[in-house]
């Protein structure tokens, strides 16, 4: 059952960043592109972190989700404050609407759960959301980023959704199945 | 009665000498430590303390500095201090007392961050 409603959410995920990455790889992203797909992954993360926060009980949970709710914050206001310095706005491209797409059919699921089904939930697409985004932010943005000052506000969200990561996996050991 | 009065005048001004050499005395120890006394700065930094380990003695105190865009906190492994939330470029000292708690310490919010605080 986990697997069957968890799985498919994943790889329409990596689908997403998949055609992402095919497009940076081909020049088919620039800075402001890839810009706008990273504060949005961010903010999508800080509302399934907000879903947590209204519906789970679990202590670990909510620390968790209140971590991701400050992280994600202070890395997107730091990447505004960038794109503010450079007088750079964030475009808008079917990436981002794609990854908004998927990430509201999630947000329908895990509305559907409650109790320790919504906890391993939670704790499960934190894992699999990190794992991608992780995978696609190390691989395709960060080499394809031209400017040097947001390729190393890349590195900076990197290794902060790479703790998540980390973080995300206990979570989830400690949940079970 | 002169006499007396003599005598109540030496005790009075032996007194005053013993207070004085004791203040003299508290300043210089005074003095002595707190130029002994060291500050250790620890920046956390890539979602790591750094350097992970203070050798402290009693006096000494301890700066950390939030180097990082997210916030940490620098906490008691047991809870007895605790720096609250730090946000980029916020400080927290802690002078080390012979009843601080030392040993590990952790940031709250990213439990792979830990520290530790050794006594000399």
């Amino acid at each position: 059952m986990f697997r069957k409603i968890f799985l498919p959410c994943a790889a329409g995920l990596f689908a997403v960043l998949g055609a992402s990455a095919a497009n940076a790889e081909d020049g088919g992203l620039n800075d402001m592109q890839i810009a706008h797909i990273a504060y949005v992954a961010g903010q999508i993360d800080i509302q399934y972190a907000e879903i947590a926060m209204k519906r789970s009980h679990n202590a670990d949970v909510r620390a968790f989700a209140e971590t991701m709710l400050r992280d994600h914050k202070s890395v997107n206001d730091a990447a505004l404050a960038l794109l503010e310095k450079l007088g750079a706005t964030p475009e808008d491209n079917p990436t981002s609407k794609s990854l908004l797409a998927s990430a509201a059919a999630k947000r329908a699921e895990l509305k559907a759960l409650k109790g320790a089904a919504f906890d391993r939930a939670y704790a499960a697409n934190e894992l699999s959301y990190h794992q991608f985004v992780n995978k696609t932010v190390e691989g395709t943005f960060i080499p394809a980023a031209q400017n040097a000052e947001f390729k190393d506000l890349l590195g900076v969200a990197l290794a902060t959704f790479k703790v998540h990561e980390s973080h995300a996996e206990k979570l989830v050991k400690k949940l079970g199945k | 009665m002169v006499a007396a009065t003599s005598q109540r005048a030496n005790v009075m001004r032996s007194a005053l000498w013993a207070g004085l050499i004791a203040l003299i005395a508290g300043g210089v120890l005074s003095l002595a430590t707190s130029a002994s006394a060291e500050t250790h700065v620890v920046e956390m930094r890539g979602f790591e303390f750094f350097p992970a380990e203070v050798n402290a003695a009693i006096g000494d105190t301890i700066v950390w500095i939030n180097k990082d865009v997210v916030p940490h906190t620098a906490t008691a492994a047991d809870g007895a201090w605790d720096s609250g939330l730090m946000e980029t470029d916020d400080e927290f000292s802690l002078t080390i007392e012979a009843d601080t708690s030392t040993g590990d310490y952790v940031c709250t919010f990213h439990p792979n961050m830990v520290g530790v605080i050794s006594l000399d």
